[in-house]
């Protein structure tokens, strides 16, 4: 009864499947950290090629030899230095995968945040057009480009992280709800464009994940919420049920699967990753 | 290693369509299955297909009676020793119809097949979970839990109320190690729904069983019905160890129906 996934054509091409992700191809803004990372090396472990990003080549490098210390991964993770907040980044590194890689199956648009949060009285033009550009125009421009390799091999995966907050909303984090929302809202756009020619488009919503980026910008963020760092993680805490933040394996469990053949039923989604937090 | 290697599981149905598949997966994975159904015959012809050996049982009984959803806990546990997973998977409609032409006899059927089955088994294997500390409780719901259809009206109202209940209880256990989610497939042509389907239909004021299956095609992103193998993948996820920080959730299966 199993094993009679819709394989896109990969098994004729591959032989023998033996991770889910076999023969496919992967690209991850940012990624070389935190969730993003989390992914990249869960893919890697399903079979795929990976490429991760980010604006530093340093941390680039590092990130890279240490995923190459499993000496099975060789040459299957590839890392590209570009900003996801500017369109040309976002343009080559899908430009490269493909050069890397020969093609583009999934796209993970993982890169985010926001910095200078603040009550919307007191917002800067400048903070929210930051948000919007890193989690919204981002997962944009890398989704239209990638779409371009996606729909002639019909066959693709996009996923979205977005957040917990792209269904609920909080005090003084008005820029990333409101970024999150609306790759929310682009998410569902974009699976009933392409749902019928075997793309699939969905949104990870975790609950607060204490990753790096959350321990380097958590401490602002809670003072534009009115509180301190620790309040900040025990108030995502207490709304959940777990009582407990969520970790990055749990978003990369959920992509894994998204990304799968099996995953091909699976579109338009806002999978809450959250410890039961979201009311829908 | 399979990713339930060593857990037991129980499901109400399983003896065909979406309950079966999701025992196949988890027998793949290593677990212990029971599958139940009303028909001792075609139960144990369902074992001898599923080639399990002595990892798969079958518990005779009717889901809609809570001498069933409660006896498969017992067996389980009885047969392998423990519940670590618990698909109340059962359900569905006999004789739907309006509002307005609706029988009690079908209402009450509809809530204790779709309702009252999930409620006695998620009681009784909490029951069995709590002390251990350690479970996963899925329920196979519906778009229709967050949907709704002409004339199906018992079938929107009793998946409504298991999202209901799952997100309760998921919040009642949530600091245990008991995770309780839904999972939410759109319409799969199992052999229940080609059974009841035209009758379904009807009742729908469509013109034929086909333009019920291209409604649900048609409103998903999709275009096409969802797959066993597809719910089968959801659920293998969600039963695994991996899968301890995400409760509460209506997990879709839905081909891009949902709006939310």
């Amino acid at each position: 009864m199993l094993g009679h996934w819709d394989t896109g054509g990969l098994s004729d091409q591959w032989g023998l499947h033996m991770g889910e992700l076999d023969g496919r191809v992967a690209v991850i803004s940012g990624g070389t950290r935190g969730i993003g990372r989390a992914i990249g090396e869960a893919f890697l472990r399903d079979g795929a090629s990976v490429v991760i990003n980010g604006r530093s080549a340093e941390k680039g490098a590092r990130a890279i030899e240490e995923i190459r210390a499993d000496g099975s991964i060789g040459d299957r993770v590839h890392f590209v230095q570009g900003d996801s907040s500017v369109r040309e980044d976002c343009d080559r590194l899908i430009d490269e995968t493909v050069a890397t890689y020969g093609r583009i199956d999934i796209l993970v648009n993982n890169a985010g945040g926001s910095e200078n949060n603040a009550p919307v009285a007191e917002l800067t033009d400048e903070a929210m057009a930051g948000a919007l550009n890193l989690n919204l125009w981002s997962t944009f421009w890398c989704s239209r480009k990638a779409l371009g390799h996606m729909i002639p091999q019909q066959w693709g995966r996009i996923i979205n992280i977005s957040s917990l907050e792209g269904k609920v909303g909080k005090p003084g984090l008005a820029i990333y709800v409101t970024a999150k929302h609306a790759v929310n809202g682009l998410t569902k756009s974009m699976a009933h464009e392409v749902g019928s020619i075997g793309i699939t488009v969905n949104a990870l919503c975790p609950g607060a994940i204490e990753t790096d980026m959350m321990k380097e910008g958590g401490t602002k963020a809670a003072e534009s919420m009115g509180m301190t760092y620790e309040a900040l993680l025990t108030w995502f805490a207490q709304e959940s049920a777990i009582k407990r933040l969520n970790e990055v394996e749990d978003v990369a469990l959920v992509a894994s699967l998204l990304a799968s053949d099996a995953g091909a039923g699976i579109t338009g989604s806002l999978i809450s990753i959250d410890g039961g937090s979201a009311p829908y | 290693m399979g990713k339930l290697e060593g857990k037991v599981a129980a499901i109400t149905g399983g003896t065909r369509s979406i309950g079966r598949g999701v025992a196949e997966a988890f027998l793949a994975e290593g677990a212990s299955v029971v599958v139940n159904g009303r028909d001792p015959a075609k139960g144990q012809q369902a074992v001898d297909e599923m080639g399990g050996g002595d990892r798969v049982a079958f518990y005779a009984g009717d889901a809609a009676k809570q001498a069933t959803c409660e006896g498969i806990v017992d067996f389980a546990v009885e047969r392998f020793g423990k519940l670590d997973i618990i698909l109340l998977n059962s359900g569905g409609v006999l004789n739907t119809a309006p509002v307005s032409m609706m029988s009690d006899e079908e209402w009450q059927l509809e809530i204790d097949w779709n309702l009252n089955h999930v409620f006695w088994g998620m009681r009784r294997a909490l029951q069995h979970m709590l002390p251990r500390d350690a479970g996963r409780i899925l329920v196979t719901s519906s778009v229709e839990g967050k949907l709704a259809k002409p004339g199906l009206p018992g079938y929107n109202a009793t998946k409504h109320a298991v999202n209901g209940l799952v997100k309760s209880a998921s919040k009642e256990v949530g600091t245990t190690g008991i995770t309780v989610n839904c999972i939410l497939p759109g319409l799969i042509e199992t052999d229940i729904v080609r059974n009841t389907g035209p009758q379904s239909a009807e009742m729908m004021g469509l013109p034929s069983y086909d333009a019920m299956i291209d409604l649900f095609a048609q409103e998903s992103a999709i275009k096409k019905c969802n797959t066993v193998e597809q719910v089968a993948a959801v659920a293998v996820m969600l039963a695994s160890d991996a899968a301890r920080n995400i409760t509460g959730c209506m997990f879709p299966v839905d081909g891009g129906t949902m709006p939310y």
